[in-house]
């Protein structure tokens, strides 16, 4: 009884510590511009329009975090084996893949404004300046929780995985799930604030974001204070429950029917899920309707 | 015709040369398995378990950088990172089912049930997001009907765009797809630890217990590196976007079955020969 008390609230941290990771990563993304929506980051000066939007896809988000992660619970990992406290050594390991990440940012930008120079996109020393140190913090923020809670899996409730590997297995899995959720809302509502709410952006208009805010040139960091709204904290919850429900179904149910309590139990989670989101898709339909133009509107 | 006017490469059939050649790869790989002394079951377990990835990725609805300025359906980011982050999550879960049980069903259906639970999450709050933040309903591009909810779709539909969200065969779909994903790369990673379990004592003349952590951790980075190899794979035969188990490039699954099936043989080769005592 004791041991799954101890499982229930680990299953609750790891679950917190995952949330704020999965909120961290999104904003991350969304400041350097990382995911997907940076193609049109790339395309617009491309088709006339310059711009001051950070532009550092180094990779997907699911490769980069995995890498990220692994860096930082690698060296915690070795750290630990020199008796370094937990504690210090996922800070020192996070720091060191923070700075992994900050050259990453830094080559990312330089390299890929840089091929649009034929375009006349200039590279604006100032952003990097202003803007690779808060990607890096919001990244160490990210990489420091997922790490945490890797570590609180690996010592606490015994999988069999290594530190390292854990890391890149929730790396992967923290940028599959802030991609996801993140990049629509940072793509469509974001970018392309110009163009209709309540639509996509026609084909047509690709390229076109939107260069400038309430005074002067946008920067990416208003898209952050932007997306933190709303892309953040839904990839925080994203991430949040993938990771509290698969430890919370395992932790809870595994005694149960010799195995088969976690599976039942996890069929039943996405049963669920399934019902919500189809009352989503309908609750959509019903109350937005058909797609309307405004010629037909007016 | 692809976007830049010319004639749309690839296709949907199976070429004849490329899969005799592929055949012959996958058999020379069991036949070289069983030259070096190995059983060729988990070499099986390890191509099923391949097979099993390339055709779970291609239910997983991704749209890439189009669904992301909602211009088409599916997930806004990589089929391969995607599919690769919903596998590993069920990898985590049959892993760990695996060594609280020690049963093999237990594991190989508890990943995937956690792939599943994974894709669930993530396909609802895509949807959240595009119904509560951006007010735009789901609308398939490539069916005019849901064929689970018998919902239509051109009304809804974007002008200038190929559709946007996730439709109920969608979700359907990344549901199935990160439990088959799961599924499969569980069963690579049970295969290979059963194989290290046995062999690596003996290599290292060392205490079984003592070459626990050595074995898992072998089997989860071969495991994890099975799914990257396999999901690229399907990405390629998918060329970008799909939508699910009801878009027309969901045919082309034979062809990415056959070449994950024979990538995984070289690789689960390749990923016994650590076990070969050279006696150097």
């Amino acid at each position: 009884m004791e041991e799954i008390v101890l499982g229930i609230g680990i299953t609750a941290l790891a679950g917190a510590l995952a949330t704020v990771a999965g909120a961290a990563e999104d904003t991350e993304s969304d400041i350097g511009s990382q995911g997907d929506p940076n193609s049109q980051v790339q395309l617009a000066p491309q088709m006339g329009y310059i711009h001051r939007i950070f532009n550092k896809a180094i990779s997907g988000e699911p490769p980069a975090y995995g890498a990220w992660c692994v860096i930082g619970a690698g060296v915690a990992w070795a750290l630990m084996q020199i008796n370094f406290n937990p504690a210090l050594a996922i800070i020192l390991g996070s720091a060191i893949a923070v700075f992994v990440q900050g050259i990453y940012c830094t080559s990312g930008y330089l390299g890929r404004t840089a091929s649009l120079a034929k375009f006349q996109q200039p590279v604006y020393i100032d952003i990097i300046k202003s803007l690779t140190s808060v990607t890096m913090a919001h990244a160490f923020v990210a990489i420091f929780c997922t790490v945490a809670m890797c570590y609180l899996m690996a010592s606490a409730l015994h999988h069999p995985f290594a530190l390292p590997l854990l890391g890149l297995v929730w790396g992967i899995a923290l940028g599959a799930a802030g991609s996801a959720t993140g990049n629509p809302f940072y793509g469509k509502e974001r970018q392309y604030q110009n163009q209709k709410f309540g639509a996509g952006v026609p084909i047509s208009a690709s390229g076109n974001i939107v260069r400038y805010a309430e005074a002067g040139q946008r920067s990416s960091l208003d898209n952050g204070w932007f997306t933190t709204k709303f892309a953040g904290p839904a990839s925080g919850i994203c991430f949040g429950l993938i990771v509290f429900l698969e430890l919370w179904r395992t932790v809870l149910f595994e005694k149960l029917m010799s195995g088969w309590g976690a599976i039942i139990m996890g069929i039943v989670l996405i049963l669920i899920f399934t019902f919500i989101d189809r009352w989503i898709e309908v609750w959509g339909r019903k109350t937005y309707g058909p797609y309307v133009t405004e010629e037909a509107s007016s | 015709m692809s976007a830049l006017g010319g004639a749309a490469a690839g296709g949907d059939g199976i070429n004849p040369t490329g899969t005799a050649v592929g055949i012959v790869i996958l058999l020379v790989s069991i036949a070289a398995t069983y030259a070096l002394g190995f059983s060729i079951i988990p070499l099986i377990g390890i191509i099923v378990g391949g097979a099993l990835i390339g055709f779970g990725v291609h239910f997983v609805p991704v749209g890439g950088a189009p669904a992301a300025m909602g211009q088409a359906p599916g997930i806004a980011t990589g089929v391969a990172m995607l599919a690769a982050g919903a596998g590993l999550a069920g990898l985590f879960g049959g892993a760990w089912a695996y060594e609280a049980t020690g049963d093999f069903a237990i594991a190989v259906v508890g990943g995937a049930v956690g792939g599943g639970l994974m894709m669930a999450i993530t396909c609802l709050m895509v949807n959240a997001t595009y119904v509560f933040a951006m007010g735009i309903p789901a609308a398939s591009g490539k069916v005019d009907k849901d064929p689970i909810t018998g919902d239509t779709f051109p009304a809804y539909k974007s002008q200038g765009t190929e559709g946007h969200g996730l439709p109920f065969i969608s979700f359907f779909g990344g549901v199935v797809g990160g439990f088959i994903t799961g599924l499969g790369g569980t069963l690579i990673y049970i295969e290979l630890l059963d194989v290290y379990h046995a062999a690596l004592p003996t290599i290292m003349q060392a205490d079984p217990a003592a070459i626990e952590p050595l074995a898992v951790s072998l089997a989860g980075i071969f495991a994890i590196g099975f799914f990257l190899v396999n999901a690229v794979l399907a990405a390629y035969n998918i060329t970008g976007t799909i939508e699910g188990p009801h878009d027309p490039k969901f045919k082309r699954v034979p062809r990415a079955v056959i070449g994950c099936a024979v990538a995984s043989a070289f690789c689960g080769f390749i990923s016994m020969l650590i076990l070969v005592n050279t006696g150097m």
